[in-house]
């Protein structure tokens, strides 16, 4: 068994199973276990305690745990090559069903793989630079940032040195393979704030300070963020770091964390736990005693939160050259399309493809003279159009029943279907209108911060069970950032389609110019929408 | 290929009754259906005469893997037993 560590929580008595099962083995010791125990003598072989620990190989049980399992592959800022993109999409196709999913935090989801073909995607992906390691388990999960970095005229500074920087740092290194739970780092410097800083455990934002006469164009850090179940929103402390410094406070938060953070209950074990009980001023203090000095908060450079979408075709810092930001309905596409997109990258542009935590994609770097040729491509016409419908262009889901052993409720194709409808029979408003779908209370779809989240139920009804929906309405990050609240009155699936499209009609109605449908929710109240749905419940009997 | 295991659950129903009074009902089942079933037996074992239930849901379901696996159901006030 390789360097199991004593950790100084190692002799405390109160520290939970899982705890007491990663001091035994880390979580890393897995991947070994898998290529040469699991994947020659079969799933039936998997020890229950390793089966935790798959995590940390970035592999989850699938839903209904009959031997098959989901990959999640680590795409560090969402920016991946076209020579990437055909490996997982060869992935994709020869073993997990053709199928594709770009997730909220721009990583690359398989299905339906097997213990025994998971050494030859290890292999595949190290092959090309990419992992599939600790995208899961309770260690530094795959760094979200600005998947326009480098080309982005929004920045004010390219992060991908930085992010590739702390990838390489934090990866397979066991000083920091066990913390108390996942945790999540996101690094952007777009001002529009692409990496969701404030849902994040460690963020870091643009940010400009004059210091000894010379203006430094840096960060601001936030800590403690976090949806899942319990939703807390990151806190930003008095700090300034410069880029070089990015790593120093990383490796400080993540020491803290590790150090400091609470093992006794995995349901009270996120940073935002101790965030919440140190407060932003004592973590401060505590953080300086790992890096020493660091400057004190400058200027903040976020102008707004535009949700990581990037439709449309854009003109980059570099003059002369485009980005397309393409929709990808609910981020699920085949092994085909994604390689048709690496071969659209290559011929189009520099060959480089990004991920959105909005689960869309974008090209980078399109000449001026190639962009009408670009825009004409069947599969941009068709499929990943440049400016999709105001509803399926901002529709989110997560995974739902089709694979995930938590969801109550089908979510990926019925949202998918739910924002088609919308698109007919709602009204095209001039601004988004972000609709999130989950299947559960946890919050891969990331409910909490959708105009509009939908979280799924089933009810009972005289004609058998059926699928529902509670609506919580006016989320947003950013500047009023805040989670949506519930409304009452659990709307079953088959209507939903038809109550929202009224409650949508009369917010098109009542709306000032240029509102979104989280400035509405601020402006009229939650109590007014609730009278509006009790209304449409009633003419509906819903 | 290994079979399917049965795996049990720990689910979260809610009851909406008239005049916006909601019971909160946990139970261990193996499937959705059971859980409905047994929750309408909780129900009814719960009350003297059984309450008219405009609507069943499930709400979340927790797999049974591990000790500690519970619901915090929040009420506004102390119900008398």
């Amino acid at each position: 068994m390789a360097n199991v560590r004593q950790w100084k929580w190692a002799d405390d008595p109160t520290i939970n199973d899982m705890e007491q099962a990663k001091l035994v083995k880390d979580g890393l010791d897995v991947i070994e276990t898998i290529v040469e125990k699991y994947s020659k003598e079969g799933y039936d072989s998997i020890e229950k305690t390793d089966m935790d620990r798959f995590k940390w190989a970035g592999v989850y049980q699938q839903r209904p745990k009959d031997g098959h399992f989901m990959m999640r592959v680590r795409i560090p800022s969402g920016i991946l090559s076209s020579q990437q993109a055909r490996a997982l999409a060869g992935i994709a196709r020869d073993y997990g069903r053709d199928l594709i999913d770009v997730t909220t935090r721009q990583a690359i989801q398989f299905h339906w793989l097997t213990i025994e073909t998971i050494p030859d995607i290890f292999e595949r992906l190290k092959a090309v630079g990419l992992s599939s390691f600790e995208a899961c388990g309770d260690c530094p999960r795959t760094i979200v940032g600005n998947p326009l970095a480098g080309i982005d005229p929004n920045e004010v500074l390219d992060t991908r040195p930085i992010v590739k920087e702390l990838e390489q740092f934090f990866v397979l290194n066991r000083d920091f393979s066990n913390l108390p739970r996942k945790y999540k780092m996101s690094i952007s410097a777009n001002v529009y704030n692409t990496g969701h800083a404030e849902i994040n455990d460690l963020a870091f934002t643009p940010a400009k300070k004059t210091i000894n006469g010379e203006e430094v164009i840096g960060f601001h850090v936030w800590v403690g963020g976090g949806l899942s179940a319990k939703p807390y929103l990151a806190q930003k402390l008095d700090v300034f770091c410069r880029p070089d410094e990015v790593l120093k406070v990383a490796i400080g938060v993540t020491t803290l964390f590790r150090d400091f953070g609470y093992r006794q209950k995995r349901t009270h074990a996120r940073l935002k736990f101790l965030v919440a009980d140190w407060g932003a001023d004592k973590f401060k203090e505590e953080l300086l005693k790992v890096t020493g000095p660091l400057e004190s908060r400058g200027e903040d450079l976020t102008q707004g939160w535009k949700a990581g979408y990037f439709y449309g075709i854009h003109e980059q810092k570099q003059k002369g050259f485009y980005y397309a930001g393409l929709s990808v309905p609910v981020g699920r596409m085949s092994a085909q399309e994604f390689e048709q997109l690496a071969d659209l990258a290559e011929r189009y542009g520099d060959g480089t493809i990004g991920t959105c935590n909005s689960q869309n994609v974008l090209i980078r770097n399109i000449p001026a003279d190639k962009v009408d040729a670009f825009q004409s491509e069947e599969l941009i016409v068709n499929r990943f159009k440049l400016q999709p419908n105001t509803y399926v262009g901002y529709a989110v889901s997560c995974t739902g029943t089709e694979y995930c052993n938590l969801a109550i409720v089908e979510t990926k194709e019925r949202m998918r279907r739910l924002a088609e409808y919308l698109d007919r029979t709602a009204p095209q408003l001039d601004t988004p209108l972000r609709l999130h779908m989950v299947g559960c209370p946890n919050s891969c779809g990331q409910r909490q911060i959708a105009d509009i989240g939908l979280q799924g139920a089933l009810v009972k009804t005289e004609n058998g069970m059926v699928d529902a929906f509670d609506i919580y309405i006016g989320g947003t990050l950013g500047e009023n950032a805040r989670f949506n609240k519930k409304l009452n009155g659990r709307i079953e699936a088959e209507q939903l389609g038809p109550v929202l499209a009224q409650l949508i009609g009369v917010f098109a109605e009542e709306r000032v110019p240029g509102e979104a449908y989280w400035q509405y929710v601020d402006r009229v109240g939650v109590e007014h929408i609730q009278a509006q749905l009790d209304a449409i419940r009633s003419a509906d009997a819903v | 290929m290994a079979e399917p295991e049965k795996e049990f659950y720990l689910y979260k129903l809610e009851a909406v009754l008239p005049a916006d009074r909601l019971l909160t009902v946990i139970v261990i089942a193996d499937s959705d259906e059971k859980a409905f079933a047994y929750a309408e037996n909780n129900i009814v074992r719960h009350t003297i005469v059984p309450p008219k239930i405009e609507q069943l849901g499930i709400v979340q379901k927790k797999p049974l893997g591990r000790g500690g696996v519970g619901y915090v159901v929040e009420t506004s006030q102390f119900a008398d037993s």
